[in-house]
Order: structure tokens, then sequence, then C-alpha cells
């Protein structure tokens, strides 16, 4: 039941952040959905929870609702930014597109034979819907740090599948995934200081002198 | 020394160097102890293949670590270019030390970088857990990041956040193939530390859920395609190579893109097995090949930039190496003899164009014409490595895209065969236009005068020599290297296979 809650949640973050034209509320919905996600391992686990599960739900709330955040504000400090201007697509267009692409998640994964003892049955579309959430987002938008955003939410879906379905992943493996996706998050940080202070701002389209 | 032992070595010594070179306080040092430290690495590296190669796979640390005939293959690959890459970085940072364009800050942050990356790369190779080889790649992306903006300029930095993003897009697709793959061993009943565990999955092939395999395959090919640079998802890989320092663009070109190749390598026996060996896999890997190779082509024709001309001259052979996997048999052989060649000659290609870079100031190829006379060693060393890139006779590249339109003709591949011939043929053309006037035209304006001492001599002669002597003959140890670590890829057989798995040269 609290799954279905996190899942729920986890839809609804997905699709605020594909309305909002605000970095920092974006920063503030992608918090949430990491904070949610970082009770994800225990509550799916519940039966046979072990001190890996702990830990896992440990690590991810620091990193994902804690330290990614502080991080991207800083970045966004620092370029003075508060909103995206004109994204290549729209927030109206952007909402239409979320609520197909969760419907297309749910299709997708219908044909799928789910493992037995399965936490919750909407693990899968879920999953995909912030695959493909993370992807829109990466696409549409001009800024670096929503592109960043963009890969944070991606990134959440994956982590959603594995934590849901592959539980048995080793978790030296899973102590190496948050590794790299901090040192991602760390180096994308740096990229963006570097690139507004040699730019004046962090607007990707303007990123266009390397062509054909 | 034990094999466990030397495979720990293989990621220590590099991280180690990489931290011990920090406190030098002269580039030239710094350079030198790189070096030092990767010629350590190389020697235990090709020693430990060998080992494989002669006496079979070789596995330790409660089997999170292994070497089979593949990945020594691979690995001793890696590691020859690795060094000659080292070599070239020493005299081209060299040159720009004297000149007073690089830092020492900007020399320690590549030096650490470098090193950061091989080991990285070498945890890949030698890892047996699929989750961990992931992590090597996703660090390799990380570390290299930083390595194309040495020299922070806007281009630079255009190129490195287009890199470091599809990249970790890629890569993070390829992580959820491989937690599909994970996935599709619910039925098998292994328990948690052995899930991911290749010689695990291997072992039990057949009885892996094929509706998962096929839809983790789709999603590895993707990801790890990304980092490969297989069209469509090749759009980093011309800015990088072109806005990265020379040696980092060899660097990306010779290994990187093979790493990455590699793990999709490492997962064709699982999904053929997997899949009943109907060859949906081998045929999702020849349409990206295909696919590669012609796009590759269009945009050869109209470079102006010496090295995106090179750089898309990489998508083309890493979709020539794809494709070569994909037809199976000989092919798989083919494709394996084509990833050293490639590399060698790719890495020479990128040598020259740096330097050759260095001493005219641009690398527009309008400007870089009448190399051969300003510059006679590295004018000789990119003409020569063009005409090998392009499948002149009688360069290795020439001998193994032979190969492979052997395997498409066996195949009984008729389309594909077509399709190959006039890729090539575009390339062919195309190049030869741009690497005539490179060599012969009027010699333009020189920035620098040229000098060049016997290491960089060699640097041109020791690959060029290499590619002249496999193209006319092979030695038995390397094609017995090649069979054993082509049939780790394909012993589980295919459509291919059973008619010209014997024909191997």
């Amino acid at each position: 039941m609290t799954t279905n809650l996190i899942l729920v949640l986890v839809v609804l973050t997905n699709l605020k952040l594909l309305g909002s034209s605000r970095l920092g509320a974006s920063i503030r919905m992608v918090a949430l959905q990491g904070m949610v996600l970082g009770l994800l391992p225990v509550l799916a686990h519940l039966q046979n929870l072990s001190v890996h599960f702990v830990l896992l739900s440990l690590g991810t709330i620091a990193l994902k609702g804690i330290v990614f955040p502080w991080l991207l504000f800083r970045a966004v400090r620092e370029a003075e930014v508060a909103r995206e201007i004109e994204p290549y697509v729209g927030y109206v267009a952007s909402l239409v597109a979320g609520v197909l692409a969760l419907g297309v998640s749910f299709g997708m994964c219908a044909r799928l034979t789910m493992p037995e003892n399965i936490a919750s049955p909407w693990l899968a579309p879920v999953a995909l819907f912030s695959i493909f959430a993370g992807l829109f987002l990466i696409v549409a938008r001009k800024r670096a740090l929503n592109q960043v955003l963009g890969f944070l939410v991606l990134e959440n879906g994956i982590y959603t599948f594995g934590v849901g379905i592959v539980a048995e992943t080793p978790f030296l493996v899973e102590l190496g995934v948050l590794l790299d996706v901090f040192v991602a998050v760390f180096v994308m940080g740096i990229a963006v200081y570097h690139i507004n202070r040699e730019f004046d701002h962090i607007e990707t389209d303007r990123l266009d002198r390397l062509k054909g | 020394m034990r094999h466990e032992t030397m495979l720990w070595l293989l990621i220590l010594v590099p991280a180690v160097t990489g931290g011990l070179t920090l406190p030098l306080t002269s580039a030239q040092a710094l350079l030198r102890a790189l070096c030092a430290g990767v010629g350590i690495t190389v020697a235990l590296g090709w020693y430990v293949a060998g080992k494989v190669l002669l006496s079979g796979p070789v596995c330790a640390g409660a089997e999170w670590l292994y070497l089979d005939a593949l990945s020594a293959y691979n690995l001793a690959v890696m590691l020859l270019i690795y060094g000659l890459c080292s070599a070239y970085a020493a005299v081209y940072f060299g040159v720009e030390w004297q000149e007073g364009r690089l830092t020492l800050r900007q020399a320690r942050q590549f030096a650490s970088l470098w090193c950061g990356a091989l080991a990285a790369m070498t945890l890949v190779f030698i890892s047996n857990n699929l989750g961990i080889m992931w992590v090597g790649i996703e660090a390799t992306t990380l570390l290299t990041g930083f390595l194309i903006c040495v020299h922070v300029t806007r281009e630079s930095l255009e190129a490195m956040w287009k890199y470091i993003l599809i990249c970790s897009v890629g890569v993070a697709f390829a992580f959820m193939g491989t937690l599909l793959v994970g996935a599709s061993t619910h039925e098998l009943g292994l328990r948690a530390p052995e899930v991911l565990l290749w010689t695990r999955l291997h072992a039990h092939a057949a009885l892996l859920n094929p509706v998962w395999l096929k839809a983790a395959f789709i999603f590895l090919l993707v990801g790890y395609g990304t980092k490969a640079g297989l069209a469509p998802m090749h759009n980093w890989l011309p800015d990088a190579h072109s806005q990265a320092p020379a040696p980092v663009s060899a660097l990306f070109s010779g290994l990187m893109l093979n790493t990455a190749l590699y793990c999709v390598m490492r997962y064709v026996p699982l999904v053929e097995a997997g899949t009943g060996n109907t060859g949906w896999g081998l045929r999702l890997l020849v349409g990206f090949g295909l696919f590669s190779i012609l796009v590759a082509a269009a945009f050869i024709v109209f470079q102006r930039d010496l090295k995106r001309l090179l750089a898309y001259s990489s998508v083309e052979h890493l979709g020539i190496i794809t494709l070569g996997v994909g037809l199976g048999g000989l092919g798989t052989f083919a494709a394996l003899f084509h990833t050293l060649n490639h590399s060698l000659c790719k890495t020479l290609a990128f040598f020259a164009a740096g330097r050759l870079g260095q001493t005219f100031g641009t690398h527009d190829m309008h400007r870089l014409s009448g190399a051969m006379r300003v510059a006679p060693a590295w004018g000789m060393g990119l003409f020569g490595s063009l005409l090998a890139l392009i499948g002149v006779a009688p360069f290795a590249l020439f001998m193994s895209e032979l190969q492979i339109l052997k395997a498409a003709m066996d195949g009984k591949a008729i389309l594909t065969l077509v399709l190959f011939l006039f890729g090539a043929g575009v390339v062919f053309v195309g190049a030869l236009g741009h690497a005539i006037p490179l060599a012969w035209g009027k010699a333009g304006p020189v920035a620098r005068p040229d000098r060049i001492g016997i290491l960089e001599s060699l640097l041109v002669v020791v690959p060029f020599g290499l590619l002249l002597v496999l193209g006319l003959w092979m030695p038995e140890s390397l094609q017995a290297a090649l069979n054993n670590a082509a049939d780790v890829i394909r012993q589980t057989g295919n459509a291919f296979t059973a008619s010209a798995g014997g024909m191997a040269p």
C-alpha cells in the first residue's frame, strides 16, 4: 500500500516537473522525489528486510534528497537564474506529452511477465514513465540545469526499477552506481559553473558553434 | 606472482601513479612519471593477457574478476594503444609546455585524469560482474570529460557538455539494460551475489527469460552504443574528438569506443543463447552497423576540419566492427581483427593531425595543404593512415574489411553487402579527395617550424609498420588469439557459424 503511495508521488512530481518553469520549484520537486524514493528499498522489502536495504535507503535519502539539491541550489545562486525562459516545448504541451507517456508506459509493461514476489504491479510502469519524463526534460529544455534535473529523473526511474524488481543486485554494485551518479552530478555542476563563467548564461541552445 | 594479485595490480598501478604525479612540479617530470606508470601497467597487462590467451581463462576475487580470451585480447589491444598514446602525450604536451601554453595545473589535471581513465578501462575488461563493468564505463565517461577541456575555450566547453550529458544518458540506459538482464534471471534462482556474474549467466544462458532479455539488449545496445559512437547516437563524438587535445582524441577513438563496444560483445552470446539462437540480436547489430557506416560516409564527404573527418571515420569503423560481429562466423573474427587495426591506424592519424595542427596552428584542411613538404614525417604518417583508413591494400584494415565482406557473402546477405560496399566507396572517394591536397597541395603558412626527435619518428614508424606487416602476414599466435576471442562471442552458434566457422584464415 505504502509502496503504491510512493509511486503515485513519483508520478505527480514528474508531472509537476514537466509543467514547471521555476528552477527553484523544480529542484525542490526532484529533492522530494529523491527522498520519497529513498524509502522504497525498505518499504518494497518489508518481509525480507536486511541491513543492505536500510543502508541503501539512508544513502539514497542523503544523496538524492539532500546533497544533490544543495549542489544544484548552489549552481542556481552562482548562475543567478530563476526560470527557464523559452523551452523548446511549452509547458502545457509538455504536460500532455507526460500524460501520454504515462499511458504508453502502462501499456508496454502490461506485456511483460513480472516476477511473483513484486511489491506493486505499478513499479515497472512508473519506472518507465520516469525514464521517459527525464529524457523529455533533457531534450525539451534549454537550461543546462534543467537538463541535469532531467538526468536525475531518468536516473530515479532506473533506480525505481532496480530496487523494486531486481532486488538481488549486490550491495557493492549499488554502491558503485550511487557513487557514479554522485560524481556525474558533481561533474555536471562544475561544467555548468564553467559554462556560466565563459558564456555569462547557461542556455545550451547557444552552445551551437560545433556543427556538421 | 599469482594471477589474482596481478589482476588487482592492473587497477592499482595506474590509480597510484595518478596520485603520485600530483606533487611533481614540472610538466616534464609529470609526463615522464605518467609514461612510467602506464609502461608498468602495459607490461603487467600483456603478461596476464598472454597467459590467458595461451592457457585459458583466469578467475579471481570470489569470481568478481575474470579474464577470458575475449577480454584478454581487448585488454592487450587497449594497453598497446594506451602506451602509444602516453608516449605521444609526452611529446605533444612537452611542446606546449616549452611554448608556455600549458600551465602546471593543466598538466596535473591531465596526468591524474589520464591515469584514472586507464584504471577505469582496465576495470571494464577484468570484471566478471556486469554491474561493475558498467561502473567502469561510467567512470571513464566522467574522468575523460575534463580531458576534453584541458584548454578551456567556448568550443571545448560546448563539446564537453554534450559529451557528458549525452554519454551519461546513454550509460544510464546501459544500466537499465544491465538491470533487465538481472530481471531475466528470476527463474534461475541465483543467489544475490551471483546474479550479474557473466560466467554464471553464460552457463545458464538458455534458461534466461527471452522477453526480458530482448528488452535488456535493446537498452544495452542503445546505451553502450551511445558511448561507442554508433549512429544515430553519435552526435557527441565529432565535437568531443575535434575539441579535445590530440592525445585525448586518439584515446577516445582508439580505446574508449572499443571499450564500450566490448561491453556489447559480452552480451551477444547471452542474448543469442537466451533467445534460442534465432539471430535476433545479431540482426540488430547488422542494422546499427550499416546505419553508422552510411551516416558517417555522408558526413565525411563535406568535412573541412581534419579532426572532425577522423571522428566521422571512427563512426564508420565502429559501424564496420559492429557489422562484423552481427554477421557472425568469419565476421566475428574479422571484427576483432579490425578493432586492433582501426585503433592503431586511428591513433596514428590523430597523432599526425595533432602535431601538424601545432605546426600549422589550425586543423582546417584547406590551410593544412602541403603537409608532406612542411613536415615530412607526420605528413607521411597522416597520408598513409588516411589511405589505410579508407581501405587501401595492402594495409591490415583492407584485410579485415575483406574478411567482413566474405562473411556477408557466406551468409548470403546481399543487401548488407551492397550497402557496406556503397558506404565504403563513398568514404573512399570522399576522404581521398581530402587527402591528396592535404599531402601534396601548395604549402600554406606555417605557425612554427617542424622539429622531430627519435621518439617522434618511432611513433610514426611503429604503428605504420605494424599495419603493413599485419596486412601482409598474420602470425599464427595472433590468429589463434583472435579465434579464441571470437569463439567466446559465437560459441553458442548461429545460422552463419555452421557454414563459415571453420573458414577463418
